[in-house]
């Protein structure tokens, strides 16, 4: 076309576009290699795998796709020799193909994730650990219900400074109950419970090494389910915008060797194990009604 | 036609005409997306230097930055207000609002809008909204809080976060305004595509940018009213005592909340109800742009046109059925969060097919590389890495480890900021002609494509690594988590890229409002476009065509066609 417009040909843009997105992808992709999923201290490696598996595919899927559009910028940009453009434009076949094959590729994901979603959402076993996660802006209470296994009844008239989380003395099942303030406590190996409520805004438990998250929903009780395979202290955040202090919400998971979370129990919780006249005041970091 | 000679209020004030109020929508976005753009920059000082002093910012921002540090309070605002204003004030309003208005009856062959009336009164109902939002930031307490996404109790107990007193009552009262203005504009779309088209412009013989507005227009209409609803509500729950989102049992600051019998979980709904389709209120229109780019620079017919008519609705109609992937981790019966699975993975199917006609559109093409058409390569480009990441995010079982992390930021802003963006930009530089009469600077054009794209991915590609990473979204100081503190280099980069890719946006700025005046004077059809718009002269008057509205003989896309003399062959020829 001799009335072109201006500027409109020139052969660098379209070199310098492919260039541009080929260096994008290769160095996108290389820098991605260094940074994996914190280290897994829980039974729900299999979520991981189905990360890595999707990563896998949708990173083929982006490498591919980005070095083909750079390719193809570059073989047709307009000011090759002869350049001429096709005025092909369906191909029922082509159309169908990426169709089809799209929704091939997808599905498997789609049903691996169900089943994985099934695992990790279904009833806890029997013998888990069950502690109660109270919410608040902006620290972590949890409640152990002690050697009885129930919750005492919580009543929202009666939070103060020494009761964070509301806890009716005068129920009967809230007389061995104990309190860890951001700080939870569980054995290594065996199922752990969250059961967790808001005491004011929405919050989440985000446990990184556990592949855990959860919402904390005022007026609900959620709840989560997981076996820690690891021991070691690990960081709890708060994932939900739950006010100012929401950045600094946060808490310590501490895991420990079943004989050594039997000692650290007899030593710390208050009512626990069979001393329910013990003072709770003398543990350091426990708190007892 | 005839139309009255107009004085300086009616033809640049309260306009009837659809182009003068299309550019009328461009001002306001461009401005609102001019501050949207500081407030990032804002967020990113914060977290590239984490609460570190800046002296000469305490002067712009006395409460927020006093001493020169900045507040969490002041953050949680400013991330809340970025997030509002970019995404209905000018990723709605820009392509929606503003292109919408200013093509629809230029590419359809109509003289105007159907409802020229209700068409400003659109303009003049968003921009009380858009001013209350502003204002909000110099009230008592500072601007809302509680994210753009405003979820309850945080935005109902006004002592639940400092913005969430005056600020967050404005916000709403903002929202119910863009709200009812956009419900008019999407009424509008509707009705004219159906009614108003030239002869011999079937349907099927529209260009995708008309298709997609027309399927954006519907979604708006649907969706929409869910946000107002729950804006009203929420608003009842703050002033009048109601109880629509809050349950018994809330206590904040030392005080039991007299509030009994809601559920948080019923704002989730709605607002996600709204928020699902108004992400692709804000990518359709992108995808239009980017297929009318890519024929018109190819030389070449837009590849499956009646597949990707046909995908524009299936993502259409699927976004009313995907909200719930944003609450997977809500609390919500998880039987809930699997089939929101199915439906959500099906958008994957409808968005590949288009990304691959583009891909075969470009392929045996003859690209001429101008501003426009490089930012519609960098549509392809974008979408594709944003929808991949989606994948992730939209199998429940993986979104686990990710959601609200800082994977989900680079997910939206490359999907549907990144996209909608580009398209936009995309836009400008190729309907600029029609909408001053005059040219953009290429050259500008070209330095301005070239720094937004490699720092857009300098931007948000690294927000991947950070969310993998485990970094949460919304907080204030990442530093304060052990295992967040090796990332800090990496929050660096970001930053100091994102204050390139602000700057580089000063030049699209420069060149927006210079080549009104300054520009080459266009031709009716400066680039041999082949769509009906191009029919109409250099700077079109009230009424669009001086003579006759052409008629449509053919689809806007005949490029190239064997056997003709021209490489085009204009729609409005037979």
């Amino acid at each position: 076309m001799a009335d072109e417009p201006k500027g409109s040909r020139g052969s660098l843009q379209g070199i310098a576009m492919a260039v541009v997105i080929w260096a994008i992808v290769v160095l996108s992709s290389l820098y991605y290699v260094r940074y994996g999923v914190p280290e897994l201290a829980s039974d729900r490696g299999y979520l991981d795998t189905l990360y890595y598996v999707i990563l896998g595919i949708t990173g083929a899927a982006y490498i591919l796709y980005q070095l083909a559009l750079g390719y193809v910028i570059y073989r047709y940009r307009g000011d090759r020799p002869g350049a001429e453009s096709s005025y092909w434009h369906e191909s029922h076949k082509l159309e169908l193909t990426w169709t089809i094959g799209t929704a091939a590729i997808l599905i498997p994901i789609v049903f691996t994730g169900l089943i994985y979603w099934d695992r990790v959402k279904g009833p806890a076993p029997e013998d888990a650990v069950t502690v109660m996660a109270v919410g608040a802006q902006f620290q972590w209470d949890f409640h152990y219900p002690g050697a009885d296994g129930e919750f005492g009844r919580f009543d929202p008239t009666l939070y103060a400074i020494d009761n964070q989380i509301g806890l009716d003395e005068t129920d009967p099942a809230a007389a061995d109950d104990w309190v860890l303030t951001n700080q939870l406590v569980i054995p290594v190996n065996r199922p752990t419970r969250i059961l967790m409520r808001s005491k004011d805004v929405q919050h989440a438990i985000f446990l990184p090494n556990f592949r855990v998250k959860q919402d904390l929903v005022p007026g609900m009780t959620t709840e989560v389910w997981f076996t820690p395979v690891k021991t070691g202290s690990y960081e709890v955040a708060c994932a939900e915008l739950c006010g100012l202090g929401h950045y600094r919400m946060r808490a310590f998971l501490e895991v420990m060797e079943e004989a050594d979370y039997r000692q650290w129990l007899s030593d710390n919780a208050p009512a626990s194990v069979a001393d329910a006249t013990e003072p709770a005041a003398e543990a350091p970091s426990a708190s007892a009604e | 036609m005839e139309h009255e000679k107009q004085g300086f209020v009616s033809k640049y004030i309260f306009s009837f005409d659809h182009k003068m109020i299309g550019k009328q929508y461009f001002t306001l976005a461009m401005s609102m997306g001019f501050i949207g753009g500081i407030l990032a920059v804002l967020i990113r000082l914060q977290l590239g230097f984490p609460s570190q002093p800046w002296p000469f910012l305490e002067n712009l921002f006395p409460v927020g930055m006093a001493s020169g540090i900045m507040t969490p309070e002041f953050y949680v605002s400013l991330f809340t207000m970025h997030g509002t204003i970019m995404v209905f004030f000018l990723l709605s309003l820009l392509p929606v609002s503003g292109f919408g208005n200013f093509l629809i009856p230029l590419q359809i062959g109509a003289r105007d809008m159907a409802f020229p009336f209700l068409n400003m009164l659109s303009f003049w109902t968003v921009v009380p909204g858009a001013i209350i939002i502003i204002i909000s930031f110099f009230v008592e307490g500072g601007a809302a809080a509680s994210g753009w996404t405003a979820y309850p109790p945080l935005s109902a107990i006004r002592s639940a976060i400092p913005g969430s007193d005056l600020g967050q009552t404005l916000w709403l009262v903002g929202m119910i305004f863009f709200v009812a203005s956009f419900t008019m504009g999407g009424l509008n779309f509707v009705v004219t595509i159906l009614n108003l088209r030239t002869k011999g412009l079937r349907m099927m013989r529209m260009p995708l940018t008309t298709w997609a507005q027309f399927v954006v227009g519907i979604l708006g209409l649907l969706s929409f009213p869910a946000l107002a609803a729950g804006a009203l509500l929420l608003t009842f729950d703050r002033s009048l005592g109601t109880s629509f989102f809050l349950p018994a049992g809330i206590f904040i600051g030392d005080t039991l909340m007299p509030h009994e019998g809601g559920t948080p979980l019923l704002w989730q709904h709605l607002f996600w109800f709204l928020g699902h389709p108004e992400v692709y209120i804000i990518m359709l229109p992108a995808m239009g742009f980017t297929s009318d780019i890519l024929a018109t620079f190819c030389r070449r017919p837009i590849f499956g046109y009646r597949s990707m008519v046909y995908a524009i609705w299936a993502i259409g109609t699927l976004s009313f059925l995907v909200w719930g992937h944003h609450m997977f981790v809500s609390g919500m019966s998880p039987f809930l969060g699997s089939l929101f699975v199915v439906t959500t993975l099906a958008i994957a199917i409808p968005s590949a097919v288009k990304a691959f006609n583009w891909l075969f559109t470009i392929a045996r093409a003859r690209i001429q590389f101008t501003s426009a058409s490089l930012f519609g390569l960098g549509v392809v480009s974008l979408f594709v890495t944003g929808g991949l990441t989606g994948i992730f995010l939209g199998t429940n079982a993986v979104d686990i480890q990710l959601h609200d992390t800082y994977f989900v930021v680079g997910h939206f802003h490359f999907i549907m900021a990144g996209a909608g963006l580009f398209g936009a930009f995309g836009a400008v530089y190729y309907w600029y002609p029609k909408m001053f009469g005059r040219m953009l600077s290429e050259r500008l054009g070209k330095i301005h494509f070239w720094i937004t794209f490699v720092a857009y991915y300098a931007v948000f590609f690294p927000m991947h690594y950070l969310g993998v990473s485990g970094m949460m979204r919304r907080i204030y100081d990442p530093n304060v988590y052990e295992f967040l503190q090796p990332l800090q280099p990496v929050n660096l980069f970001i930053t100091i890229s994102a204050f390139v890719l602000f700057a580089g946006q000063l030049i699209f700025i420069y060149n927006y409002f210079v080549s009104m005046r300054r520009g080459v004077p266009a031709t009716a059809n400066p680039w041999n476009s082949a769509g009906l718009e191009w029919s109409a002269p250099a700077h079109p008057g009230h009424g669009n065509w001086e003579g006759e509205i052409p008629p449509a003989h053919r689809w806007p896309y005949d490029y190239s066609e064997p056997g003709k003399k021209r490489d085009f062959t204009p729609q409005w020829e037979a």
